[in-house]
């Protein structure tokens, strides 16, 4: 597997079904500024490990489900 | 969708601090002296430099990460056009009258500092210590040798020859025991690398600042000595700071504590 693999999120779906979060309001929660999480949600950027995780904490969903590797996965 | 609804923030404390004393630096420069626009440099690079000392928070992940990016492309193009200056002035040099020596010099920091600060990342501050004092300590070892071999023993007393030396061992010692003294006590390490900057600032540079080199070189000669004993010895005190592992060997896998 290569350093090709493109993570791709479902942030913005989840964030969806809260009634009335805003990317402001789910980047206070994780303490983090709005800019990243647009940055996320875009697909610019990747969160570490712990920021990922307290995404998936807010959500209350497993990691897994909240980010994925895309099917057009390099095998090498 | 989720429609934004967040309104306007002010901009942080640090950001409006900085971009003030930028716009009061050009001002003062422009109006006053030209010397004042390092008050300009201190807002440009002084968030960033309290940043990188962990002295300044502020920023999550993504902007750190951002700002790293834009430093290595800005230390790209600086250190290219820094190049590209110092070859077309050197090239077509003597008719120019200009000195290349203070580009050189800036150059010569850009590519130090690079590179002290990837050895950093990539061996952390315990190893990168270790491994700068004992490169440091080997090339003044050649040296003492080379210098030891080159004199000549036969016009000088006994007595001469064992204070040479010993002034010899006590030049080299020092950075074989702070290498050891890295793996094991940072903290201690770190005080006293930035005790030997001190000291080398101290007495070796206006002793260079008074001799033949002019001041370019003597610029550059403590730039090559000074970053890596001072850059060793922050990160050291900073490992040393945060060091809530218990595992003092360096060599060893050890457990660390993640922070995010």
């Amino acid at each position: 597997m290569d350093s090709r693999n493109k993570v791709t999120n479902r942030v913005r779906d989840f964030r969806g079904q809260v009634d009335g979060m805003t990317q402001q309001d789910l980047a206070d929660r994780v303490g983090v500024t709005r800019q990243t999480i647009i940055s996320i949600e875009g697909g610019r950027y990747n969160p570490s490990v712990a920021l990922a995780l307290r995404l998936a904490q807010t959500f209350g969903v497993p990691v897994e489900n909240l980010f994925q590797l895309s099917e057009e996965e390099h095998h090498d | 969708m989720t429609e934004e609804t967040a309104g306007y923030r002010f901009p942080p404390v640090t950001a409006l601090v900085a971009s003030g004393l930028v716009a009061v630096g050009v001002l003062l420069f422009m109006f006053v002296h030209e010397g004042l626009l390092v008050v300009a440099g201190f807002g440009a690079f002084g968030p960033g430099v309290l940043r990188e000392l962990g002295w300044l928070g502020g920023l999550d992940e993504f902007q750190r990460q951002a700002a790293h990016r834009a430093g290595y492309h800005a230390y790209l193009v600086g250190g290219l056009a820094a190049v590209l200056v110092v070859s077309a002035l050197r090239g077509f040099g003597p008719d120019t009258g200009i000195s290349t020596d203070w580009i050189t010099l800036i150059l010569v920091v850009l590519w130090i500092t690079w590179l002290f600060s990837t050895l950093l990342t990539y061996w952390g501050a315990r190893m990168t210590a270790k491994r700068v004092l004992l490169t440091f300590g080997s090339f003044w070892a050649v040296f003492v040798i080379a210098m030891l071999v080159s004199e000549q023993w036969e016009e000088v007393s006994p007595g001469q020859t064992a204070l040479a030396i010993l002034w010899a061992v006590l030049l080299v010692v020092p950075f074989f025991v702070l290498a050891w003294l890295a793996g094991r006590r940072p903290r201690m390490a770190g005080l006293l690398l930035l005790g030997v900057a001190a000291v080398v600032s101290v007495v070796l540079f206006p002793t260079w600042a008074g001799g033949s080199l002019d001041w370019s070189s003597v610029l550059l000669t403590a730039t090559l000595l000074l970053v890596p004993l001072v850059g060793s010895g922050i990160a050291l005190l900073r490992e040393g700071a945060r060091a809530t592992f218990t595992c003092p060997r360096p060599d060893s896998p050890r457990s660390t504590t993640l922070s995010s």
